[in-house]
């Protein structure tokens, strides 16, 4: 059967590039990946020779392989082609013919991303009944279901908002740019300042990356510190989650994320040049700082280093999160896991 | 002979008994033994001019040195056993406790001399003896299993349930539906003793408990114009699908699912022996990861050395690490994973397992070390578990054999000695339980479940 897959999967590639399809569906501002993913799938079943539903489920399988090897951060794309997966396999075989099937579930695909457009503005709508007016907001990076919510609470409520800056990728800056535009007051604050303005804030609001069978929450990298400061300071930290990007995963730690590889926070070993002087600072550490060396290290290390070898997301565990704030409802991290088995388990 | 040891002893070996503490019996006890050979020896020495007697009473010296020493604790036996602090130091040392081990501990509950300590924990329940006494149409396969369970020979949840199972389709082969009768109406009746037998060998564990009952719904549903035989083998075909699905098969998936959070350079720690974390470790080694394991261990039962003994002698050895449960602290900061196994997982996500698995996981938690329960969905129980002193077994207390060179412990009226088998972890101190539907928080288990589609378990 792998042989099989891999067949597949070759033929797929020639006729049907599904991550040239994700890539361009993504460029649309409003579909996030799991959307995208979705949508990519539905293209790939329009454009499959396959003429049975085994066929098809391994198409679809290698499709959405094809597609995780690509991207750099497969986490929530991967939570949209299982649903899609999941859903295509429980799918009632009623139909006349295949061909009639395939239509079916392609109509039904492009049905469910239309409809989960939707979620965001009910979601939004969930949210503001637990802004208060007067609030002060912190909120992380950019999420666009974070800035729906917080433009329709502006509407009703005086808000002011705290983004962080969101290292490297900087997305803070953007959401601060359409905050002031939409005209809520606005501060761009230091990933490294979150603890220092937790005190004046209400409570913290985060978009995610994946909402995980524990309960907890994959999102930029940033929102574990800033949910442990929440937790620490006792302020709420309330997520915000889109039903499709519910994942089945459960990582038991950071570094049990799927996106892990080796270079991430893998010490480098030192260059043959640099040794004596490291050797030498075990003795005395503050003759090392004096010495050229290190001193020339600060302009040999740039951002693109930095930011190359340090992860994407990260993972808040469930203790640390008030409500995940979703369109099937406002969840405690319990009922995000209950939610999640019911829909897998069944 | 008779005459003094059976006069002497009772107005001497009374009083003490109830008003010395144990320590100064002893002394007194050999000071009586002191006095009654000077007693006798006298006695001897005037009874020597009288002829006849001669014959009788010169072995007595001789003799009362080396059999006084047994026959002050037999009438005390007879006769005190039911009194108040009667079962002094040297009854509690009986000379039959080789005919059942658990004698020590039924004198202590059938006299009044119980200790606070089992007062308290007396529901818990000990083990009888069983094997001598069979009530009533019992198959001997039953016996036989009876026998093993009460012995410890056959241990661990799914061993059990296996047994128990296995045991059943003997009995429902030989099983012939007395006349009038139907199988579907009568079968249970016939179980139903060898069930009460079962349970009298060993208090019957939660996956015996769900397992049952599943064969009691299949009895009952079971078509009544079937022909016997025919109704029978479909009964066995269940039992056999039952362990296959719900043990066999589930504990393969669970080995995977749980195998993918094993990599290498990890460290395991793992408590007591769980049949599904050591497949689960043995798995994750044939794969080729490359990984230590620590095995904690505690008295009574030192299961964790049988689960050593198969993990070093895999191919090549995995490297293992033995402690007993003091030593966890000192361990647990190299732990990468906690791998636990259950007895069973109560709906609040609370975790029934061998006493100590609390004291692991409470430890891991308290170091954020992640703790994965590996438990099979049969093993779910429907009831709220609190704590672990509502519901729990007593080990027989041959099992509280201490090590050679330490003192031994015997139960008197002022100590007793407890042990538990079991305890709760409370699902705060989980991290995922790991079973064949996938790893879920603790908080979930009692929507499993509905999910799966069943009211029961």
């Amino acid at each position: 059967m792998s042989e099989s897959s891999s067949n597949q999967a070759a033929t797929q590639s020639t006729s049907f590039d599904i991550y040239g399809t994700y890539q361009r569906i993504l460029l649309n501002q409003e579909i996030s990946p799991p959307l995208a993913a979705i949508l990519a799938l539905t293209e790939l079943i329009e454009n499959s020779p396959a003429g049975t539903m085994f066929e098809l489920v391994t198409a679809l399988n290698a499709g959405a392989d094809a597609m995780k090897t690509k991207s750099s951060n497969p986490i929530s794309l991967d939570a949209g082609c299982e649903l899609f997966i999941a859903f295509v396999t429980l799918f009632p075989h009623d139909s006349v013919s295949f061909a009639d099937l395939k239509t079916k579930l392609i109509r039904q695909g492009q049905q469910y991303a239309d409809e989960a457009l939707t979620y965001r503005r009910k979601i939004a709508e969930l949210a503001v009944s637990f802004i208060k007016d007067g609030s002060v907001i912190l909120t992380h990076s950019y999420s666009r279901v974070v800035m729906q919510t917080l433009l329709l609470a502006h509407e009703r409520k005086r808000i002011s908002v705290f983004v962080t800056e969101a290292r490297p990728r900087g997305l803070g800056i953007k959401t601060a740019e359409a905050l002031t535009a939409a005209g809520i007051p606005c501060n761009v604050i230091l990933d490294s300042a979150v603890a220092y303005v937790m005190e004046k804030v209400d409570f913290v609001l985060v978009g995610s990356e994946a909402v995980v069978e524990s309960g907890g929450l994959i999102n930029a990298v940033g929102s574990n510190q800033i949910a442990i400061i929440a937790k620490a300071a006792n302020k709420p930290f309330y997520a915000l989650a889109e039903s499709y990007k519910f994942h089945r995963l459960f990582p038991l730690s950071q570094y049990d994320l799927p996106n892990q590889n080796a270079r991430i926070f893998s010490f480098p070993r030192p260059s043959p040049s640099r040794k004596p002087s490291i050797s030498g600072s075990l003795s005395n550490p503050s003759s090392a700082i004096d010495s050229g060396s290190i001193e020339a290290a600060p302009t040999t290390i740039t951002q693109e280093q930095i930011s190359k070898n340090n992860p994407d997301v990260d993972y808040t565990r469930p203790d640390l999160i008030s409500l995940v704030f979703s369109d099937v409802g406002s969840l405690t991290p319990e009922g995000v896991s209950q939610y999640l088995v019911g829909m897998f388990a069944g | 002979m008779p005459v003094p040891t059976s006069i002497d002893p009772l107005p001497r070996s009374g009083p003490p008994a109830s008003h010395q503490p144990s320590q100064k019996l002893m002394t007194k006890a050999e000071r009586r033994e002191l006095q009654e050979r000077q007693r006798a020896s006298k006695l001897a020495q005037k009874s020597a001019p009288g002829g006849g007697a001669s014959s009788t009473l010169v072995g007595a010296p001789a003799t009362s040195i080396t059999s006084k020493q047994k026959p002050p604790s037999t009438p005390s036996q007879k006769k005190f056993s039911g009194d108040v602090n009667g079962a002094g130091p040297r009854s509690a040392v009986p000379k039959d406790t080789n005919a059942s081990a658990s004698v020590a501990v039924d004198d202590g509950t059938s006299g009044r001399s119980v200790s606070r300590g089992l007062r308290i924990f007396s529901h818990f329940g000990l083990t009888k003896a069983v094997g001598h006494s069979i009530k009533g149409d019992i198959h001997p396969a039953i016996i036989r299993l009876g026998l093993l369970f009460s012995e410890f020979r056959i241990c661990g949840a799914n061993a059990r349930c296996i047994a128990t199972l296995t045991a059943f389709k003997n009995v429902i082969q030989d099983y012939t539906t007395p006349p009038h009768n139907t199988l579907s109406r009568h079968l249970m009746t016939h179980l139903s003793p060898q069930i009460t037998h079962l349970v009298a060998a060993r208090p019957m564990s939660v996956t015996m408990g769900n397992a049952i009952r599943q064969l009691k719904l299949e009895i009952s549903g079971s078509d009544i114009d079937m022909i016997e035989q025919d109704a029978k083998d479909a009964l066995c075909q269940k039992i056999d699908n039952y362990i296959r699905d719900r043990i066999i098969i589930a504990d393969e998936v669970i080995q995977e699912l749980a195998g993918k959070k094993i990599n290498d350079g990890d460290v395991i720690l793992t408590y007591a022996r769980s049949s599904v974390v050591e497949k689960i470790i043995l798995n994750a080694h044939e794969e080729g990861k490359r990984f230590s394991v620590i095995v904690v261990d505690s008295r009574p039962l030192l299961e964790g050395k049988a689960l050593l003994k198969k993990l070093t002698n895999a191919d090549p050895p995995i490297h293992c690490t033995y402690a007993l449960l003091p030593a966890v602290p000192s361990l647990i900061t190299e732990v990468t994973t906690v791998l636990l196994g259950a007895h069973s997982i109560s709906s609040n996500g609370s975790v029934y397992s061998r006493a100590g698995t609390a004291l692991v996981a409470m430890m891991a938690k308290g170091h954020s070390v992640p703790v994965m329960v590996c438990c099979e969905t049969y093993k779910f129980s429907e009831g709220v578990m609190l704590d672990g002193f509502g519901k729990n077994e007593l080990a027989p207390a041959r099992f509280s054999k201490v090590p050679k060179n330490s003192q031994e412990l015997t139960p008197t009226p002022f100590l007793e000695i407890l042990n538990p088998l079991y305890d709760l972890t409370p699902s705060t101190c989980i991290t995922a339980v790991v079973t064949e539907v996938g790893l879920i928080p603790p908080s979930s288990i009692s929507s499993i479940p509905l999910a799966l589609g069943k009211t029961t378990l």
